[in-house]
């Protein structure tokens, strides 16, 4: 009986009866460990101690947490405030950093949840709605689930399938969450290890909410030619009814797009969004490349931007990343507000047991600002009918027009110049001084902050004047939006195994750079343009570029000076040069499953239940470095704490040392940077890189060559190291004016000099390091510390040594 | 003179410390005093009227200088000792008694940063703050709640103002 995970069985002697079994939990665990699947390590079905001794302690090791606490007290428990200042312990004795540990943790584990419920609710909502045997069709690959598969050790080939896994992230979600409560977990690097543990988690969860919209709502599959797609607040038609949506699930938009289709009207009306859902509305049955009709406004720096410009007529909001202040928003311009995921209800009232026209009249009148519709027929049909309906009153009613000339001048006119809003301006904006110039009629100053403007309001909560300076810069900036119009490549999915297999050995030699992932959101340093130089200057030295949510979006807002972007100049396969859109914030995956189809398919690693094995691999061969320029969310921290347990570093904007903790090694102490040589067990030194598992920069300039850097790898081969270092050098030169200091470090012999300054590095070497030099042959006599050897195995995991 | 110990109210970390706020005398003070001072620079002196600033400081008071994020460029042809490095990297390794310095002799005792966004800075030497003896004064125009010693929220044209006190204090 236990056994059993789905089926039905009669008792043939009472007539009349028949028990159903849908699920039994935990059934399906045991049935899937107790198969015979090959290969298997040792970690199928983690706990919160699996990973810990085995790998998470052997990486922070290396890679320290850094400390960095956003407030001296613990406010946690009634015991307190407690005062930690100096890492004092309080009254429940734990210190600083056990509780800044902790602070960053729990970021962490909320992220994993988010990610987590949105897959339960797809994964629950696609099952009733099309059954338990679609098939996993995600392109070519017969690697489906990377993430899965190294966690649990089972490879899913159906929707029903996913729910073993599904299981065991909330299993361990409630574990993982039970150990932030007062009395528990005190240890900062134990919450570290747990960080790393719901990290990995995370991605398994981003993988199931992936991949079964994938496979049930026919997105591309693998496409690197998946269609463009129109992004920009100047792309939405004026004259058109608009419905917004905005949010992270695409289950409730389907049905809205349906009734668009079923009723003609894809060409009469609007629809776009904002963040992951606007991603993924536009991925909604493409797979067979239909024109795409749905468009993309652009990231949550956007959301209240959108709304006062009045060009809405109905929002719906799911989950995720959605303002905590649309309602009041939208209200003020008569934009009737729908939630239509649980998770996200504002108050409103539930309309689901009510007529459409009853709550369409009800909307219409004002009488409510908005409602709750979780019934997905009924808020597909409301919504469209109600976006029809709401845009010729609005239209009458003059909300299609923001604020007046005269309106703007009498606010800029209203400023006494105190500077409260840039004491409190998250991006620091001079706003006073475009202030002081709008005064004086010169307008540019304003425009000027429109981009790099995250769209807060933080500047409106402090102005004693009561200016909607947010609403101030957007007028001012009326022009540049109109022009903000651009092209996004729509999400292609996953990697496939034959682009894994085609560009594998080039990733591992090192002759293609690396891989740059650029992920998350657009709480950027110096605005959202930042994201487009930094690709640009990788994408035109040949590294591969994986984008994803925000990130994917903001790249998409600029053109070159021939009017592209660079969507339409680069290819969007998994290829040197290549820049793919994988998709919104949840093909996250597919980026870590990139990495670990390079193990598992082109180096033949057991991927079944072997994380460490799998992370060790990447951080010893694979040149990956992930880069979160923006990341503000929680979601973000569990997503870059998912790339580091799987040994790939990620360079995180200013604002993100807000997260508490970096993990960073010293370069400066040798005995770090020693790994194992499996052949033999004997220790071999390596240079220190990556020399972080997770830090911030300062500028976009900054980050440049820190990522170039970080691609490098104990493992490259010497045209590899070559290669990376010419590009790390030439980059280190161009943003920070000269060449790194520490480049001769990473040097084995002559062969890893960037060829075109091997001469004149050689006289360095000699000259600055005392190196000796044969210069007849200007071959390397001696002075490296750190040997070449072309069958060496480096692995920082004992256990894998032959003499183990 | 410039009072630079007004205004002291946060939008940036929270908690019972606060930095003491001070004049530019002071400041002058404090640095001539120090054993291993380090002028820590972020991208935010490029300013031609902060970089000048900043040149001043760093050769009357011989202090060698930390550039990070991508302020290299503007010290390469002033004649001072300025190197590269990464602002959180350097807040970590200033935790490290073991840390050989910029310049292999050890590490610091005290770091004077200018020209960052209040939030970095302010919450990188959190970790310096709770976790080393390393002293930091703060002499930019925003006022740097976990440094040690701060100027206030002050103009862009009092900060200036300060510095050059500060310079002729040194």
């Amino acid at each position: 009986m236990s056994k059993l995970t789905t089926g039905s069985f009669s008792i043939e002697d009472l007539e009349s009866v028949q028990i159903t079994i849908n699920n039994i939990v935990g059934a399906a665990k045991e049935a899937a460990e107790a198969e015979e699947i090959g290969p298997m390590g040792p970690t199928p079905f983690p706990g919160l101690a699996s990973y810990r001794d085995d790998w998470n302690l052997v990486l922070l090791d290396r890679y320290e947490p850094v400390i960095t606490p956003m407030c001296d007290q613990c406010c946690y428990c009634t015991y307190g405030p407690c005062d930690l200042s100096n890492n004092k312990r309080g009254a429940c004795g734990i210190d600083m950093a056990g509780h800044n540990g902790r602070e960053f943790f729990l970021r962490v584990i909320t992220g994993t949840a988010c990610h987590a419920a949105h897959g339960r609710h797809l994964l629950d909502h696609l099952i009733e709605t099309f059954g338990e045997d679609v098939p996993l069709d995600l392109g070519q690959s017969n690697v489906l689930t990377p993430n899965i598969t190294i966690t649990t050790g089972l490879s899913p080939k159906t929707l029903g399938e996913l729910k073993p896994a599904m299981e065991h992230t909330e299993e361990q979600l409630t574990q993982l969450l039970a150990t932030v409560h007062a009395g528990q977990e005190s240890s900062e690097i134990d919450y570290d290890s747990k960080a790393l543990f719901s990290g990995s988690l995370d991605h398994v969860g981003m993988e199931i909410s992936d991949i079964v919209q994938i496979a049930a709502l026919d997105f591309p599959k693998a496409d690197p030619e998946a269609p463009l797609v129109e992004i920009g607040m100047g792309t939405i038609d004026k004259e058109k009814p608009f419905l917004c949506v905005i949010g992270h699930n695409v289950a409730g938009v389907t049905y809205m797009m349906d009734y668009m289709e079923e009723n003609d009207l894809t060409d009469k009306m609007e629809i776009a969004g904002l963040c992951c859902t606007a991603i993924d509305l536009t991925r909604y049955k493409e797979a067979d490349r239909r024109p795409p009709y749905a468009k993309v406004i652009g990231s949550m720096s956007k959301e209240l931007k959108i709304i006062r410009s009045g060009m809405p007529d109905v929002i719906v909001v799911d989950e995720q990343c959605v303002r905590g202040d649309i309602v009041p928003e939208a209200q003020k311009l008569k934009i009737p507000v729908i939630a239509s995921n649980a998770k996200i209800m504002y108050g409103l009232p539930n309309r689901d047991n009510q007529d459409v026209d009853a709550t369409i009249e009800e909307l219409k009148s004002g009488a409510i600002p908005g409602c709750v519709i979780l019934d997905n027929e009924k808020l597909g049909e409301l919504t469209i009918r109600l976006t029809q309906e709401m845009h010729p009153i609005r239209k009458a009613e003059g909300f299609r027009e923001i604020p007046s000339d005269e309106q703007l001048k009498e606010w800029v006119d209203k400023c006494a110049d105190c500077g409260a809003c840039y004491l409190a301006c998250p991006i620091e904006l001079d706003i006073p001084e475009a202030m002081k110039f709008a005064k004086e009629g010169d307008y540019s100053y304003l425009e000027d902050l429109h981009d790099a403007c995250v769209g807060c309001r933080r500047c409106e909560q402090v102005c004693k004047k009561e200016i909607p300076i947010l609403s101030v810069i957007e007028k001012a900036s009326q022009k540049l939006i109109a022009e903000e119009k651009g092209w996004m490549r729509a999400g292609r999915g996953q990697v496939s195994d034959a682009e894994i297999r085609a560009e594998g050995l080039n990733l591992v030699m090192g002759t293609t750079p690396g891989i740059i992932a650029i992920i998350g959101c657009p709480n950027y340093i110096g605005g959202s343009k930042d994201v487009y130089y930094i690709a640009e200057e990788f994408l035109k030295r040949n590294y591969i570029v994986a984008v994803t949510g925000c990130g994917a979006m903001d790249i998409g807002m600029y053109k070159d000076e021939d009017g592209k972007t660079l969507y339409e100049k680069y290819p969007g396969g998994f290829e040197c040069g290549g820049l793919l859109n994988n998709g919104s914030c949840v093909s996250n995956a597919h980026i870590t499953g990139a990495a670990e189809k390079v193990a598992g398919i082109f180096a033949s690693r057991t991927m079944e239940g072997n994380l460490a094995e799998i992370a060790d691999y990447t951080l010893s061969r694979v040149g990956a470095c992930g880069l979160a320029w923006g990341a503000f969310s929680q979601k973000a921290s569990s997503i870059g704490t998912g790339c580091n347990i799987l040994g790939i570093p990620a360079v995180l904007g200013a604002h993100s040392s807000k997260y508490r903790r970096a993990l960073i090694a010293k370069t400066y102490d040798e005995s770090k940077w020693k790994v194992y040589d499996a052949r033999n067990g004997e220790e071999m030194p390596i240079p220190p890189a990556p020399e972080f598992l997770l830090t911030t920069a300062e500028t976009w300039q900054e980050a440049i060559p820190m990522m170039a850097k970080a691609c490098i790898r104990p493992s490259d081969n010497s045209m590899g190291r070559s290669i990376k270092l010419t590009h790390w050098m030439e980059l280190h030169e161009k943003y920070l004016g000269e060449r790194p200091k520490d480049w001769w470090k990473f040097i084995r012999n002559e062969a890893d000099l960037p060829l075109a300054k091997r001469a004149d590095l050689l006289k360095v070497l000699e000259a600055d390091h005392g190196w000796e030099i044969d210069w007849k042959k200007k071959k390397i006599i001696s002075g490296p510390k750190i040997k070449f050897d072309v069958s060496a195995q480096p692995t920082n995991l004992k256990r894998l040594c032959k003499e183990a | 003179m410039v009072d630079t110990t007004k205004n002291t109210k946060l939008f940036t970390s929270y908690g019972v410390t606060t930095s003491k706020a001070i004049n530019p005398d002071m400041a002058a003070k404090m640095i001539s005093k120090a054993k291993r001072p380090l002028f820590v620079v972020g991208t935010g002196v490029l300013q031609p009227e902060l970089l000048d600033r900043a040149v001043k400081i760093a050769k009357k008071a011989n202090l060698p200088i930390a550039a990070t994020g991508s302020s290299l460029p503007g010290f390469l042809d002033k004649d001072v000792d300025a190197s590269y490095i990464n602002l959180h990297q350097l807040g970590f390794y200033l935790t490290d008694p073991k840390w050989p310095g910029l310049d292999e002799k050890g590490n610091y005792d005290m770091v004077i940063v200018l020209g960052f966004k209040k939030y970095y800075i302010n919450q990188v030497l959190s970790g310096t703050k709770n976790f080393s003896s390393v002293k930091a004064i703060s002499i930019g125009r925003d006022y740097i709640q976990n440094a040690t010693m701060s100027f206030g929220n002050i103009s862009k044209e009092d900060n200036y103002a300060a510095l050059d006190e500060l310079i002729e204090n040194l």
